[in-house]
């Protein structure tokens, strides 16, 4: 690592976790969730992005080149379709094969977890997740024990080792050649939304909390030590970033007030302090809006989470949050897709001047940016952003 | 809240499911007309619409309602074929192309039908094609598009465009996560809606006219 980017690198890490644990920096980090807004930028197609790992990196270097950001979420492309490919997974399109070469990627809910599975998955998630989620999932799979099951787990496990042994090499290229450190360290969930998106879907999961309310308790309850694990192994347990966690079905209006303070909160909030307790910070990821549950939230640990507001109040959160937890957000998508540069200045001003006077503030858009961006006005942001937030 | 005199209807609204299936059977076996016994259906669901829009129900609530609204129609539909079912106007729905979220869609869907429309719903990853041809058949006075990913609504545009081209001035009410005046003023869509129940309030603001 030459010295100019090893410095770069310290610098930029240091100002972001310098707001993470709350104090002020010498400027407002920048954090851009880019997404697939990088392929656009890099005129990549979506198609090479989700099957070619070298192009989903290249993306990457193509922004690191051209925009001024202090940590970056990495690669476009969440997933590396080549593996779910191997596998046979039903539950996700890819542009290129189910979906025209230039389409975002498509997640198929559906109930795949049924409601008489839930003895059976409290009593040992991981026997019943490989003999029955997996093959009901996975074409693949769909005969454990066959010649064919058997061989599409070995090319199943090669494929993850290839794509994360990628990310990794990804990250130490972007750090040595950009100075550009990652925003997060491992993923995990809300024990509600591993249950209620990806096992029993939408409707899966509203009926439960009237039919079968135990079931549904017992099984979040189960899942808390788990979601603490995969955030930290995830993260291969580094405690330097924040775990992401992407939050879903406890935004508002989903669940009634009985119903968040039931099933949604006791055994999130059990996660996060789980993973504070290994020194582990949780972004917040907050999608869609959280205001009714400020108060609540409030009741975590000093700066065991990074606050991500997308169309929560801002101001609720400023007042209800501010001081004990860094908060982060929340350019609306739609102003940087419809707005012009100088719409998006006078947003970023009014943001910084509202929320980051103090420090502890991370700048990024609301929600995940997809390829409707329009590149002026993200260089508009980060402009305003400098302009308006250094200390 | 009104105050639902109708035992089936009030089921509906508190949803109770088994209650409710098992009147919709006792009422078709004593004879009564399967379109009477749609209306307090209707009138249920209307009621748990207002509760929505109150803030007294929640998705979780009207995602109930949907379900027992189904299994409850599954009863009633061979017993409704070549009835003349009375309705308030035609509105074509559907996810537009490129998108597959349905949820969002699915809960309008309901409460339109629920509010007395006939509901033309195309589902998901819908062209502009389709649009028209339902729009044409139904002679719908209402078109509403449901999009969440934000880059499908480039995709949303040029199916207004398409409509406008086929010389349809259909009114477009557009709703969806990331959806508000900008996208609506960008894709040109007349109204949008940001969340269900506003899209029965615009339905009934057209179908009055």
């Amino acid at each position: 690592m030459s010295m100019g980017k090893e410095e770069l690198f310290q610098e930029r890490l240091n100002r972001y976790t310098t707001a993470l644990k709350g104090g002020k920096p010498d400027k407002v980090p920048i954090r851009l969730q880019l997404s697939e807004f990088m392929a656009a930028y890099a005129g990549i197609k979506l198609q090479d992005i989700y099957y070619d790992l070298d192009n989903n990196i290249a993306a990457v270097d193509k922004i690191l080149t051209d925009f001024d950001m202090d940590v970056c979420g990495g690669a476009p492309s969440l997933w590396w379709a080549g593996l779910h490919d191997a596998v046979g997974a039903k539950y996700l399109k890819f542009a290129g094969r189910e979906l025209e070469e230039n389409r975002q990627f498509q997640y198929v809910e559906e109930d795949y977890m049924k409601a008489d599975d839930y003895d059976a998955f409290i009593a040992d998630p991981t026997k019943w997740i490989l003999e029955a989620y997996l093959p009901r999932i996975h074409e693949e799979f769909a005969e454990p024990g066959s010649y064919r099951a058997n061989l599409a787990l070995i090319k199943g496990t090669a494929a993850m080792m290839m794509a994360n042994g990628a990310s990794q090499q990804a990250g130490a290229h972007w750090a040595k050649d950009f100075g550009m450190p990652l925003s997060i360290a491992g993923i995990s969930k809300a024990p509600f939304d591993t249950l209620g998106d990806t096992l029993r879907g939408l409707k899966g999961i509203m009926m439960d909390l009237r039919k079968r309310p135990d079931k549904v308790l017992a099984a979040t309850e189960m899942l808390v030590g788990h979601n603490i694990f995969y955030g930290m192994a995830t993260a291969g347990g580094d405690t330097t970033l924040p775990c992401f966690m992407p939050l879903h079905r406890g935004s508002f209006p989903f669940l009634n007030p009985t119903q968040w303070d039931t099933f949604y909160w006791p055994s999130l909030k059990a996660v996060i302090e789980g993973m504070w307790k290994l020194g582990k910070q949780t972004m917040f990821y907050a999608e869609g809006n959280w205001t009714p549950y400020l108060e609540k939230i409030a009741e975590l640990p000093d700066h065991s989470i990074v606050f991500h507001a997308d169309q929560t109040d801002m101001a609720k959160a400023k007042e209800v949050l501010g001081g004990r937890f860094c908060l982060s957000g929340n350019v609306p998508n739609t102003l940087l897709a419809y707005g012009k540069p100088a719409e998006v200045k006078e947003y970023v001003k009014r943001l910084l001047h509202d929320n980051a006077v103090d420090g502890a503030f991370i700048i990024d858009s609301a929600g995940v940016m997809q390829t409707d961006v329009k590149a002026e006005n993200v260089f508009a942001l980060i402009e305003a952003a400098r302009e308006f937030g250094t200390y | 809240m009104a105050t639902l005199t109708d035992e089936l209807a009030s089921a509906i609204a508190e949803l109770e499911d088994e209650k409710v299936l098992d009147l919709v059977q006792t009422r078709l076996d004593s004879g009564t007309s399967p379109l009477e016994i749609v209306g307090n259906l209707q009138q249920g669901m209307t009621e748990v619409g207002m509760r929505f829009e109150a803030g007294t129900y929640f998705l979780s609530e009207l995602v109930m309602c949907g379900e027992i609204m189904k299994d409850a129609m599954n009863i009633l539909e061979p017993h409704l074929a070549g009835e003349d079912q009375k309705h308030r106007g035609s509105i074509v729905i559907g996810t537009v192309k490129g998108d597959v979220h349905d949820l969002g869609k699915n809960i309008v869907v309901m409460l339109l039908k629920g509010a007395g429309y006939n509901v033309i719903d195309l589902g998901i990853d819908v062209r502009g094609e389709k649009f028209i041809d339902a729009i044409r058949a139904n002679e719908a006075p209402l078109v509403g598009m449901s999009v969440l990913l934000t880059a499908c609504q480039e995709g949303m545009k040029g199916i207004i465009e398409e409509i406008r081209a086929a010389g349809l001035d259909t009114r477009v009410v557009i709703g969806g996560n990331y959806v508000d005046e900008s996208v609506r003023d960008y894709v040109k869509a007349d109204y949008f809606a940001h969340n269900a129940s506003d899209a029965v309030k615009i339905a009934d603001e057209i179908f009055v006219h």
